[in-house]
């Protein structure tokens, strides 16, 4: 078996309570790396065309990569993929915590959960002792996230549900320790199985090839993130809140339903000011990770709890109309306890808000108004009375109750909280991310509108080829699998100290914004480990990694993503994004929202794809996707 | 009518206000001169508080388009920035 794999699946049948440990296949190992990549590979090999999300085909896979279990900086996390009951393509997670470390000390690569069971059931499994024991989890149905843990004890490592995965909500989530795998739906796929929890343990060591030059490696990394300004300096600081003055000016903060792009009182739900309003701790939350972007608030009548993320921030704050910190705080515990994703919850809301300014609903809640939040919340985790409806996503209460111009969502998938009618990349990104509209499947935003270098955000100079690279890199760093966050360490210390004004920015803007092909190609090339991600693969694997092969493995994941999502009956007519960002302008000097139409056919071609979004035979072929 | 100035938020907490208006039409550099005189001679807090800071106007960041030659008018607004990752 390769390096830095446990070199084991653990396939278990919830509906008659057998299991098996299987060997990984080491050929599938190479092409797709785990995570994400072997898991969507194991998805489309298990699974007929068609099956129902909620229904007993559909199995759901959490995948570890060869970088979990090791001490790499942000390397301990896991990916979630099953069908998604949300958009009905393909359906993938990505979550902290500690539950991929628990899987890989017990010697699993990846768990996959198959069938339905009839009662609550709960799982425990001992690597050591190569045992699986289904318990009645019926006294934990109905607990939150928070007291599933609590009362399944320390000394394991869980991933749990809430009331939200067990009553189907479309985007519940899979929560472990304080993290969440929050999006398309995946802990409405584990509660269709019945299944609360799983706790792992184990105390298998990880082989690597090379472990000393790994850990001098990662020992000088770790100094480097400490030093960087981002990963050292802003995120630890103030987390990811302390983007939202950054976005508030650039005019892409998500407001009112995305009917602007910036509110007045945006500053009061950032991370500065939470430093100073309430904050009561940073930590990581993610095992073993130095760059500890999570922050800590004070509940009235809860206690010590983790503080909400810039999604959460500024899809109930802003979105809302209540940039109040108080409120963004309490929903988003309210959110993670219920095991709920914040992102389409705050979308949903927002939908239904705008619905009731509109007269198409009667929902009670208005922009603005803090009241029945709260209560709506609960009734959509519960799915009670109109938050059964909620419970359902953006898309299908627009088919219910109309207002499909400010449907927020892509592919069913509600908006990340960047407005991409200020980031173009973003936008292509949105689109064509197969599973739907999110934003940590490539960050492209980092390098238009958020980042210390940004190239003009809306001219059509690059917004092709940085999503491309991005999505493949992405694809790649979701099967190793690590932080998402880990790509801001690649603009270096020395350009965040550039003057944003100055002559020298300018210039190395533009040659960027310039370099189309030529970015391209350097993305590509195969001569040697240029990053970390090359490097800890090599030293953990003894295979040769190069970022042309981390470019071309993401793009096969991509690829193979699109084949699924083609064979469930997704099209090139979903790769789109709401009417209101394609039509409605935000920004004085533009007349209509994004240009997609005239990018699109450029991505396509990029991507070797035909006019219609379909991967080419040969593109297939280059890349070894098997069908 | 005027232009609204938005200041980050070290400036908005040291000056004990987030925004202020200008009369336009105005220039980058009286956005500058008039923000840095509200530091009343504290040139050294000022000059700590606007390092690496770039300007936006109307959501666009000014390097992507005149730099500190962009005019500014009525309705507009002026914000200053710092680059930032989030999530
Ligand atoms: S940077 Fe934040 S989200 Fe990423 S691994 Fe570290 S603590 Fe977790």
């Amino acid at each position: 078996m390769i390096k830095g794999y446990a070199g084991r699946i653990l396939e278990v049948d919830l509906a008659d309570r057998s299991f098996a440990f299987k060997p990984l296949d080491e050929d599938i190992a190479r092409l797709y790396l785990g995570g994400k990549g072997y898991g969507t590979r194991l998805l489309y090999d298990m699974t007929e065309p068609g099956i129902d999300p909620l229904g007993p085909e559909n199995p759901l896979i959490f995948a570890t990569g060869p970088l979990n279990g090791s001490l790499a900086p942000q390397s301990n996390r896991f990916a979630v993929v099953c069908k998604s009951p949300l958009t009905g393509g393909i359906g993938s997670a990505a979550c902290g915590g500690s539950f991929a470390y628990g899987l890989k000390k017990a010697g699993i690569d990846i768990l996959v959960l198959r069938h339905q069971s009839a009662t609550p059931l709960r799982l425990e499994i001992n690597g050591d002792r190569d045992i699986v024991d289904f318990l009645d989890a019926s006294e934990l149905w109905g607990k939150g996230t928070n007291a599933t843990q609590v009362a399944l004890g320390k000394g394991r490592n869980h991933a749990v549900i809430g009331p939200a995965g067990e009553n189907l909500v479309l985007y519940a989530g899979i929560v472990s320790d304080e993290r969440i795998a929050g999006r398309t739906g995946v802990g409405a796929v584990m509660g269709s199985k019945r299944l609360k929890a799983i706790s792992v343990t184990g105390t298998r060591k990880l082989d690597m090839e090379d472990e000393n030059k790994f850990k001098d490696y990662t020992k000088w990394l770790r100094q480097l993130f400490r030093d960087h300004p981002v990963l050292g300096e802003k995120l630890r600081r103030y987390g990811t809140m302390g983007i939202v003055n950054t976005t508030n000016a650039r005019n892409i903060i998500p407001t009112h339903n995305f009917k602007y792009g910036h509110h007045d009182d945006a500053m009061n739900v950032s991370g500065e000011y939470l430093e100073d309003h309430g904050l009561v701790g940073v930590k990581s939350s993610c095992i073993h990770c130095p760059v500890a972007c999570g922050r800590d608030v004070t509940l009235e009548g809860v206690g010590r709890v983790k503080g909400p993320e810039y999604e959460t921030a500024a899809l109930l704050g802003p979105n809302l109309d209540i940039p109040d910190l108080r409120w963004v705080n309490e929903w988003n515990y309210l959110a993670d306890d219920l095991g709920m994703d914040s992102i389409s919850l705050g979308a949903t809301l927002s939908f239904a808000m705008e619905l009731q300014e509109r007269g198409l609903l009667q929902s009670g809640l208005a922009f603005g108004d803090p009241t029945g939040i709260g209560e709506m919340i609960q009734d959509i985790a519960h799915r009670r009375g109109l938050g059964s409806d909620l419970a359902d996503g953006v898309k299908r209460v627009s088919e219910k109750y109309g207002g499909k111009a400010f449907a927020m969502h892509v592919k069913g998938l509600e908006l990340s909280a960047y407005d991409p009618r200020g980031s173009f990349a973003q936008g292509v990104e949105y689109a064509t991310t197969n599973r739907g509209g999110c934003h940590v499947q490539g960050a492209s935003m980092y390098f238009e509108s958020t980042g210390p270098l940004t190239i003009n955000p809306q001219n059509l100079k690059l917004k092709a080829e940085i999503p491309v690279v991005q999505q493949n890199l992405a694809c790649a760093i979701n099967s190793m699998v690590l932080c998402i966050f880990t790509t801001y360490g690649l603009i270096p210390k020395a350009v965040h100290q550039m003057n944003p004004n100055g002559f020298l920015h300018r210039t190395i803007a533009l040659l960027f914004e310039n370099s189309g092909p030529f970015y391209r190609l350097v993305s590509g090339l195969k001569l040697m480990p240029l990053l970390w991600y090359e490097k800890w693969l090599t030293y953990i694997t003894g295979e040769k990694f190069t970022s042309g092969r981390l470019q071309e493995i993401g793009e096969r994941i991509f690829n193979l993503e699109r084949m699924y999502n083609l064979r469930e009956g997704l099209t090139g007519k979903d790769d789109t994004l709401p009417d209101r960002i394609l039509h409605e302008s935000t920004f004085p000097h533009l007349r209509s929202g994004h240009p997609l139409d005239q990018l699109l056919p450029r991505y396509y071609k990029i991507r070797g794809w035909d006019e219609h979004g379909v991967p080419l035979p040969r593109t297939l072929a280059r890349l070894q996707v098997r069908l | 009518m005027s232009i609204t100035v938005d200041l980050t938020y070290d400036l908005a907490k040291t000056l004990g206000i987030r925004r202020f208006e200008i009369e336009a039409p105005a220039t980058l550099q009286d956005v500058l001169r008039l923000t840095r005189a509200r530091f009343e001679g504290e040139d050294a807090a000022f000059e700590k508080l606007t390092r690496v800071t770039g300007f936006v106007v109307n959501g666009v960041l000014i390097s992507h388009g005149r730099g500190m030659e962009t005019p500014l008018k009525e309705k507009d607004r002026v914000s200053f920035l710092k680059a930032a990752a989030g999530g």
